[in-house]
Parts: C-alpha cells; sequence; structure tokens
C-alpha cells in the first residue's frame, strides 16, 4: 500500500508537468469553424430532402402525420390500464413542458457545426440509424462523432460528461431509460449546451431541458396496427402479446398500445395473456408453443414486440401445432420481419426506419442552428408495412 | 457406539458393500436411486394433478411433451457438452455465448463458398476456442471461469470488430440457393412434420456423450482427474490431456448449438448464444452434476434440461408471468442443488 | 526468504507484487501524453465519479474472493437496492429508505453467506440462482418500470453528490475513498481482517487454528451485499433515477479488476486497494478509448486481452512454481558442478 501511494505521488508529479502541454493543444481545436454562412447551409434543404435511405425510401419524412391530444386526465395513473389516457404521460410526454434555460440558437447555419451524438448500445438497428445520422450531416458537413455506451448507464452518463467537456455545438441523445433522461438533460442544459433528445420517449421531466425530441410514435403506430389486426380478426377471439424487454416505453407502447386502442374500437377482442420472453427465437417458441397447448383455438392473434427473432419463434411454434389461421403482428422492420410479411406470414408490421430516426434528429439539429422554429416534438412518419406495399421496402435497412 | 454397530452391519452385507451407504433416509435415497428423474417425475405427477384439477388443461398430450423437448434442445445440446467441463472439475465454461456466436457469424460468411465449407469453417473455429481453452487451463491451469470469461470478452471483441455490430443473412450471402436452403433447415428440418432436428441432435449427443464419460477409457480417466486431480496425475493419466479434451467437447458442442441457434433466428449476429453459459450450468447442476468434478452423469443432465422445460411449460400452462417464473426458477434451482448436496453428504458420498 | 535472494530475483519479485501499480501508471500516461482532452480536471473528475460505483461494489467482492467464494449476484444487488433506496424515499424520505435499502443489501447477502457456509451449497450455485430469483423480483415488483424522484427537490441530492469540492473529488468520491481506505486498513491491519485470508488460503488450517470459518464467510458475503447497496444506492441517487438493470455490467467489470488487480479466484489473496487501482486502470482505459473516438468493439477486445494475460500469467507462474517444488536449487547446482569436473 505504501508503494501505491509513491506511485500516485509520481503521478501527481507526471500530472503537473503535462498539464502545461496540454493546454495549448485545446485551444487551437476551439474557435475555428464558426465560419459557417447561414445562406449556403439554408440551401442544402432541398439536397438533404432527397436523401434516400438503404431501401429506397425517403430518408427524411416530416409532417406525416399530426396527432390529436387530448386533454391530460387529473391523475392518469389512477385510470385502468385498458383505458387509452391512462397512459397518457407515456404517450404525449413533451406535449405540455416547460422549458428551462434553453440555449438560444445562433443562426448561423449548420455548416461544420460540432455534434455529439450519444446513442444507447450497439445493435444492427443502431448501425443504421447512425448510417441515416451520418448521411445528414455529410450533406451540411458537420463534424458529427457517435458514441455508444453499450447499454451501460454508468458509460453513457461518463460520456455525457465527456461530451460536455468538449464543449460541442450540440449534443443528441437517446437516453437509456425514460427515467434516467431527466438529470442527463439537465446535467447538458446546465452547462449551456443544446440537446435534441430523440428515439426513446423520455420521462416529460427531460423535455423541459431539451430543445425538441425527435423519434417514432410508438404509441401511435401500434394504435394503428392494432386496428389492422382487429379488422383482420373480425373484431373478436382471444390475443396473447410477446412483450419488449421491460424498462423503457415500447415494452408498455407495444403492448398497452393496442390493449387500450382495442379496448375502444374491438371490444370484441380478448387478452388472454401477455409474457415478456426477451429476444429470443427458442424462449418465444417455448412461450408460443405452451400458449397453444392451454388456449387451442381460442388463440386467434399475436402481437410480438419484434419481427425478427420473437417472430421467428412465433411461426415455429405455429407451424409445428399447424395452426396457420393464427393472425400475427409486430413491430419492424427488419430483413426477417420483411421476410416474413412477403411470404404472407406476418400480418403487418409498423414502419421504424433505423436511418431515418437517426437523420431526423440531425435534420433537426441544422434546423436548429439554421434559426428555425422547432415544434417541441417531431415524429417519424407513421406506416403500416403489409405484403400489399413490402417490396417498396427492400433491400432492409438492417 | 454407533460406529460399531454400523460396522457390524456392513460386515453382515456382502463385502463389496460401502460402510456408508447403509444409513441414508428416504430423500437420500430417492436421489441416490433415480436421480434427477424423481424431481421430473414430481413434476410430471404434479401436472398431471393440475389437469385432473382442471387448472391446466392438455397437459399430458404427447403434442406438449414434444413441445417440452423441443424448446430445451438447444439448450440440450450446450449442456451435454459443458457437463464435461463441470465433470472435470472445472465448474463451467463461460465463452459458450460467444462460441455459439462466433461459429454461427463465420459460417453464415462462408456460405457464399457453400454449405460445406461453412461448416467446416466454423468448426474449425469452434476447435479453435475449445484448443485454447485447451492449453491455458489443461496445461497451465489458468482458473477456468476468469480464463474463459476472458476468452469470452476477446471473441466477442472480435466478432465485432471484424462485423462492426452489423448482422448477416444466410440467404443474402449464400451463392446457392440450396446452400440457404439447407442451412436453413439445420433447425426447422422436421421428421415426421414433428420431431425437429434439434432434438435428434440432442438424443444422439446424449447417447454419444454418456457412452464416451462411462464406458471409455477418457472417461474413466475424466471420472478420476474430476474428483482428485493430484491422483489422478500420480496414477499416470495425462491429465493435461484428459482435461483439454473435455474443454475441446464442449467448444464442439457450442458449434452445434451455435449453428443451431443461427438457422433458427437466420441472423449471423454477435448476440446469438447469449446467457446459454449460465443457462448450461443450471441445466447441469440440476442435473445432478456437482461443481466439485467427478460426479454426476450425462443422462442426469439431460433430466436436468428436461426439467427445466416442464417447469416453464407447467408455469407458462398456470399462467405465472414470465418474471414471477424467473423468482421461482431461482429458488426452485437453489432447493434442488441443496436436497442434491445434503443427500449426497448425509451418503456418505460428497464432502463439497 | 531465508537466504538472501539475489537483486534481480528481489526486483522481479517487487514488480510483480505491484503490478497493477505500473500497469496503471503506464495506461494513465499512455492517455495523458496521446488521448485528447484527457488531462484536465473536469475529465479526471469524471473518472473518479464514474468509478466510484464499482469501486464501492468492488469492496466487498474482493474480500468475497479473498475467502475463496464468488459471488455473481452483486449485479443484481445494486439494482435490487438502488430501486428500494429510490422507490421508498417518496414514503420514509432518504433517512430512511436508504439505511432499509443498505440493509436489504446486507440481507441478501446473509441468506447467500447462510446458504454457503451453513446448507453447504456452492457458492456460484447459490449466487447463480439468487441472480435469476432477484431479477425477476425486480421484474415483478416495479412491473416493468424504472423509478425516478418525482419531488421537485429530486435534483438536490443528486447535485450534491456531484459537486465537485475541489479537483477530482465530489461527496461521493469521499465516501467511496473513506470506505476503500477503511476496509483496507481492516483487512490487512486487524486481526479480524488477517482472518479472512487465513479462511481463504486455507480453510482445513484456519479452522483448526480456532477461526470459526463459517461465521466468516457469512460475513464476507453480508459485506459484498451490504458494498453493492451503498454503490447502488449512491449510483442511483447521483443519477436521481433506478433502472431496471442499472448493475447488470458491474459483475463482470468487478471480476476483471479484482483479477487484474491481483486477487486470486483461488482466495487468501489479494486487496482491496489494489483492486481499486484496477478499477481506476480499467476506468482511465475506457475513459481514452471513447476520447480516441473508438467504439465498444475495441473497448472490449481491449479488456478481454488484458484479462486474459493476466490470467495466463498468474497460471504459467504457478506452473513454473510447481514444477520447481520439491527441488531444492542449491543442491541441483552442486550437482551440476560435481558433474562437470
Amino acid at each position: 500500500m505504501k508503494k501505491g501511494l509513491i506511485f500516485l505521488m509520481i503521478l501527481a508529479v507526471f500530472a503537473v508537468v503535462f498539464t502545461g502541454c496540454k493546454k495549448e493543444e485545446a485551444k487551437v481545436v476551439e474557435k475555428e469553424a464558426t465560419t459557417s454562412n447561414l445562406g449556403a447551409s439554408l440551401a442544402l434543404e432541398t439536397e438533404v430532402m432527397n436523401l434516400k435511405a438503404a431501401d429506397g425510401q425517403a430518408l427524411i419524412k416530416i409532417g406525416g402525420t399530426v396527432r390529436k391530444v387530448p386533454a391530460r386526465p387529473a391523475d392518469p395513473s389512477a385510470l385502468p390500464e385498458t383505458d387509452p389516457l391512462h397512459w397518457w404521460d407515456m404517450e404525449f410526454a413533451g406535449e405540455i413542458t416547460n422549458k428551462t434555460n434553453i440555449p438560444e440558437s445562433p443562426a448561423d447555419g449548420a455548416i461544420g457545426k460540432k455534434v455529439i451524438m450519444i446513442v444507447h448500445g450497439d445493435h444492427p438497428w443502431t448501425t443504421a440509424c447512425t448510417n441515416g445520422a451520418q448521411k445528414v450531416a455529410g450533406v451540411y458537413g458537420m463534424d458529427l462523432k457517435i458514441q455508444s455506451p453499450n447499454w451501460d448507464l454508468a458509460v453513457q452518463n461518463q460520456m455525457i460528461d465527456q461530451a460536455i467537456n468538449e464543449n460541442p455545438d450540440m449534443i443528441l441523445l437517446i437516453p437509456l431509460d425514460a427515467k434516467t433522461a431527466p438529470q442527463q438533460a439537465r446535467k447538458i442544459n446546465k452547462a449551456g449546451v443544446p440537446l435534441i433528445l430523440f428515439n426513446t420517449l423520455p420521462d416529460a421531466a427531460a423535455m423541459d431541458y431539451a430543445i425538441t425530441w425527435t423519434g417514432p410514435d410508438d404509441f401511435g403506430q401500434f394504435r394503428k396496427l392494432a386496428r389492422l389486426w382487429a379488422d383482420e380478426l373480425g373484431g373478436k377471439g382471444g390475443v396473447a402479446y410477446v412483450q419488449h424487454a421491460p424498462g423503457g416505453s415500447p415494452y408498455f407502447a407495444r403492448c398497452f398500445g393496442p390493449v387500450s386502442e382495442l379496448a375502444q374500437y374491438a371490444p370484441g377482442i380478448k387478452v388472454l395473456d401477455m409474457q415478456a420472453p426477451g429476444f429470443e427465437a427458442d424462449k418465444t417458441m417455448q412461450l408460443v408453443s405452451d400458449w397453444l397447448t392451454r388456449f387451442g383455438d381460442d388463440l386467434k392473434g399475436i402481437c410480438a414486440a419484434d419481427d425478427s427473432a420473437q417472430s421467428l419463434g412465433i411461426f415455429e411454434a405455429l407451424k409445428k401445432a399447424g395452426r396457420e389461421d393464427v393472425v400475427v403482428i409486430a413491430a419492424g422492420n427488419s430483413k426477417v420481419g420483411m421476410d416474413l410479411v412477403r411470404e404472407g406470414k406476418l400480418h403487418a408490421i409498423t414502419y421504424q426506419t433505423a436511418e431515418g430516426d437517426g437523420a431526423l434528429a440531425v435534420k433537426t439539429a441544422a434546423d436548429w442552428f439554421n434559426g428555425k422554429e422547432i415544434e417541441p416534438i417531431r415524429n417519424l412518419p407513421q406506416h403500416m408495412i403489409t405484403i400489399d406495399d413490402v417490396e417498396d421496402f427492400y433491400p432492409p435497412q438492417w | 457406539m454407533e460406529g460399531t454397530e454400523v460396522l457390524e452391519k456392513k460386515q453382515q452385507n456382502s463385502p463389496g458393500d460401502d460402510i456408508r451407504t447403509t444409513n441414508y433416509n428416504i430423500l437420500g435415497k430417492i436421489f441416490h436411486g433415480a436421480g434427477i428423474y424423481a424431481v421430473a417425475a414430481l413434476f410430471l405427477v404434479a401436472g398431471i394433478i393440475l389437469q385432473a384439477l382442471g387448472v391446466i388443461n392438455n397437459f399430458l398430450t404427447a403434442q406438449n411433451m414434444l413441445n417440452i423437448v423441443d424448446a430445451v434442445s438447444m439448450l440440450g445440446i450446450v449442456a451435454v457438452g459443458m457437463a464435461f467441463v463441470t465433470y472435470s472439475g472445472h465448474y463451467a465454461d463461460m465463452s459458450v455465448p460467444t462460441t455459439m456466436a462466433l461459429t454461427g457469424i463465420i459460417a453464415v460468411q462462408m456460405l457464399q463458398y457453400g454449405f460445406f465449407p461453412a461448416i467446416a469453417a466454423a468448426v474449425a473455429a469452434g476447435l479453435l476456442i475449445g484448443l485454447i481453452n485447451a492449453v491455458a487451463i489443461g496445461k497451465f491451469k489458468a482458473n477456468p471461469i476468469i480464463w474463459t470469461l476472458a476468452v469470452n470478452y476477446v471473441t466477442l471483441g472480435v466478432i465485432r470488430l471484424v462485423w462492426v455490430n452489423k448482422q448477416i443473412y444466410p440467404d443474402m450471402i449464400a451463392k446457392s440457393q440450396w446452400a440457404s436452403d439447407v442451412f436453413d433447415n439445420i433447425y426447422r428440418f422436421r421428421f415426421f412434420n414433428k420431431i425437429g432436428l434439434p432434438v435428434v441432435y440432442m438424443i444422439i449427443l446424449v447417447i454419444l456423450l454418456n457412452f464416451i464419460m462411462k464406458k471409455t477409457k477418457f472417461g474413466q480417466q475424466l471420472k478420476i482427474t474430476g474428483a482428485a486431480r493430484k491422483a489422478s496425475e500420480f496414477s499416470g493419466v495425462n491429465v493435461e490431456r484428459v482435461i483439454g479434451l473435455s474443454f475441446v467437447i464442449c467448444a464442439l458442442t457450442a458449434t452445434l448449438g451455435g449453428l443451431t441457434v443461427t438457422s433458427l433466428s437466420r441472423v449471423g449476429a454477435y448476440y446469438n448464444g447469449a446467457g446459454y453459459d449460465f443457462k448450461a450450468v443450471t441445466a447441469i447442476v440440476i442435473g445432478g452434476m456437482t461443481l466439485a468434478g467427478g460426479r454426476g452423469s450425462i443422462i442426469g443432465v439431460l433430466g436436468g434440461v428436461l426439467i427445466i422445460g416442464l417447469m416453464n411449460n407447467i408455469m407458462t400452462l398456470l399462467g405465472v408471468g414470465t418474471f414471477s417464473q424467473d423468482m421461482i426458477r431461482g429458488i426452485i434451482f437453489i432447493v434442488v442443488v441443496g436436497i442434491n448436496a445434503k443427500s449426497l453428504r448425509t451418503l456418505g458420498r460428497d464432502d463439497a | 526468504m531465508l537466504n538472501k535472494p539475489n537483486s534481480k530475483k528481489s526486483l522481479l519479485v517487487a514488480i510483480d507484487r505491484n503490478r497493477i501499480f505500473i500497469l496503471f501508471t503506464i495506461v494513465f500516461l499512455f492517455m495523458a501524453l496521446f488521448a485528447p482532452r484527457f488531462f484536465n480536471v473536469f475529465n479526471l473528475t469524471t473518472i473518479m465519479r464514474t468509478s466510484a460505483m464499482n469501486a464501492t461494489v468492488a469492496i466487498g467482492f474482493t474480500v468475497i474472493l479473498i475467502i475463496g467464494q464468488l459471488d455473481l449476484s452483486i449485479g443484481t444487488i445494486i439494482t435490487f437496492t438502488a430501486i428500494i433506496g429510490l422507490g421508498l424515499k417518496e414514503y420514509i424520505g432518504f433517512g430512511g429508505s436508504i439505511p432499509v435499502a443498505i440493509i436489504a443489501g446486507g440481507l441478501i447477502g446473509l441468506i447467500n453467506g447462510l446458504l454457503v457456509a451453513k446448507a453447504k451449497i456452492n457458492s456460484f450455485i447459490v449466487t447463480l440462482g439468487m441472480m435469476t430469483a432477484l431479477q425477476g423480483a425486480i421484474y415483478t415488483f416495479t412491473g416493468g418500470n424504472s423509478v425516478s424522484l418525482s419531488t421537485p427537490d429530486a435534483f438536490a441530492v443528486s447535485d450534491w453528490l456531484a459537486l465537485m469540492i475541489f479537483p477530482l473529488v465530489t461527496p461521493r468520491v469521499i465516501i467511496t475513498l473513506v470506505l476503500i481506505a477503511a476496509s483496507a486498513i481492516f483487512m490487512k491491519r486487524t486481526r479480524i481482517g488477517r482472518n479472512f485470508y487465513m479462511v481463504g488460503g486455507n480453510r482445513q488450517t484456519a479452522w483448526l487454528a480456532g477461526i470459526d470459518t463459517d461465521k466468516y464467510t457469512i460475513a464476507a458475503f453480508i459485506m459484498s451485499g451490504v458494498t453493492a447497496g451503498i454503490g447502488g444506492v449512491l449510483f442511483a441517487m447521483e443519477s436521481a433515477a433506478a433502472t431496471l438493470n442499472m448493475g447488470n455490467s458491474s459483475l463482470m467489470y468487478v471480476i476483471s479488476a479484482a483479477i487484474i488487480g491481483g486477487t486470486a479466484m483461488s482466495g487468501g489473496k489479494g486487496g482491496i486497494f489494489k483492486t481499486f487501482v484496477a478499477i481506476l486502470m480499467l476506468d482511465v482505459l475506457y475513459n481514452g478509448i471513447i476520447l480516441f473516438g473508438l467504439g465498444n468493439e475495441v473497448k472490449i477486445f481491449i479488456a478481454g486481452i488484458i484479462l486474459a494475460s493476466v490470467v495466463l500469467y498468474e497460471a504459467y507462474v504457478s506452473y513454473k512454481h510447481e514444477k520447481v517444488i520439491g527441488q531444492r536449487p542449491e543442491l541441483m547446482k552442486e550437482l551440476e558442478v560435481q558433474n562437470q569436473a
């Protein structure tokens, strides 16, 4: 232990020596890229809007659907889970905000701006998402740096600290969890760095500290999907839900979204069970096999939170039991899921553009740099992929 | 006093009998005789009673039993291989998850050269990991858990460095439709439209590995090595080779597991096989194989695998939520293993 | 020890004993020299703050390893206590919820310890089962919802914990350092602390020497539960939220750090302070990797290589050592001389 202390003391000496060298370097990196031109930046708008994602779809589609926001009930959690308003705080987080200390837009164009994007973790989806972000950043000539904490909260917090230390023009953040977002957003806000949250819908409190939130309207998508499903089912029959892994809004949106929607739209549909087997095909297969044993012909429909591993497990189980009649829907749109739609197995999946998700965040950042008015929430377009239009979405993004 | 009594008893018994086997209790007797299948039978009976009471239905049907076996077949494939590591007294091979992922993704990548090169490449990769483990643990006696954990890390790093967080699809990479179809059928092919290939792999592996463990010279040497490494060394067993071989067997079954899981999920990705390390240990230990090594059998491990399947099945049929299932599984795991350990101790067969 | 060893050998021994300090120095200097924006007060404070949770958790875990056991449940204990600590705040305030959470951690440790010491079930199995059961309990009781503080003063405590008092030091870091210093001194300087090493080094001998080995085993598990609890609660308070899997990555991290720090899985060897330095080293390494703009794949790969090299090195040393057990080098030398003559 004594020796350890000696080592630490030696380090301290080195510390003093090095602080001198480091400072100058830092100064050079600062203040250099602010020679951007607002006009040139605005002129790039059409080029950005003409960008295409890997699936041939337009990379950015804004203003697809304007959703109606109902009045917030006094205490949403007191309502039953089958009431759509029970989920108000989650579904419409950010619609009522009390923005604090939001930095003024410099309105000097997006060209050459330094932006740090912190995502939630490594996944093929994330890779596609960052590809989309890079495409937009490339057009604007932004210096976009992407970091991934590998699903670790402590690391994400560290990355936020380090990002603040770099003093960028903007931080784009996918919070790891809705509930951790407020403190993270607040920290960035306090440091005076502009912040846009995206993809994972955070707690409403986090919205106060961010310019805006962009991403998919999971609840809205699943309400739409549920209606397609109910129509196919004829408005009756027993259904079961294969849930997302807990710890985020998809866990609720991709299950209680349809549940609460169908309670109104098709009350004849009965919820038999809901389980979260994780994203493993074999576990899902066992679960669905057991459901088929338990409910037999009562089980008419299955809603999955994932269109790849979970869906494959579902169809393996259905094939074994010889049940071609069960109507399955899922959150999309991976290659595996779209193949299943093309084969006529999955009835419908949601269009969850990964590239568009990242692209929209960067585009919104650019809009802010260009001095445009930013609405408090920017949703990705809603679309359901069925066998009729699935070919339009090939080749898949991931 | 008691000692002399026992001794007297012993003299009455046939000379080959172990002195301690005479004073077992009922629980111990059950475990001694039927092993883990007693517990399996218990679950089956519980299921049948629940069905008779009308709480659950269709439990005792051929289809449901087949479903149970089908669902745990991949776990079975991995567990019976890893059982050799446990049997050799080296706890568990924590590098199994990424071995599965690596072999799977390599197979998918090599599908462009055809089906057989893909399988060969996957087996080669599995063999390589097995050999690395064999040398480090067999020869240099590195701590098995930590070493295999480190290998798991490195392999994961390699997969992610090479494929950069992407997943690759067999049908997009394969040049011929045939190769892609055959690969898809590693998991999906069913005999008589009922019995899936993984079940067949599992049964073949159980028969083969049980034979190796119980009937061959290697199996005998492994038993002594697992129970008492030093004694085994002094009696002239090539301990390094025996232990090394057990890790190679584990890596090879993990390769088969990796190919199967990749075929099922139709993607080669770094996260395939995640969680199989702990799942397999659970099955092995429930199956009556002690972590101290040298005790247990492949048939027992199969029993452990089946119990996990039965347990999941009954709980889902009862409508128990996934999360409560986890809770119950954890507690049952500790209790079953605890009773097993205690009965072995009272039998005087184990002091661990 | 008996005859004075030659100086070259004693230097090697010294290097081997302090290898974690050397490793830390090398990594630190490398990052200070080459990583952009590494060497400044803000970033170094970030490193200290990031390391705080795992450093706290590692205290108990090191003791567990010293006593020759394993605790796989620390990750879920972190999550569990974090959720209790924040979840109960609404009802009994931090003054009540923090002690309750830490006691809950201790209780889980006690159950682990009793099952290991009294029921004599292998600790690998007990804590693996505990890990599964606790994760299920967490999901069941929260209903899949993360926990956050909803009161207006939610951020007051979290701000205070992250307040930079003077360079590199925030209150949470101070708590961590005090805990580490106290337990390191306890383990090395008190008889009770030394007894943990005895039990881990040779259980039989310790028992014969009159040490109640069961009691020490249980104590180690309680310590592990308590430190995991403290780490979890403080982390959750600083984040002002507790997620359902916030502790999951800690297990591998802490195991790696303990092993790299020179604690042996077989028990009886190691130290809390060395584990702490190993954690700092890993954090400096990861911090630098982020600063270089490299991805997780690099981080995982390098961490794996370091861990593998350390394990292999230790194994190789003891392998060489075993080869010469029972031989007397001075006699061998004499024989050699005679043969040459």
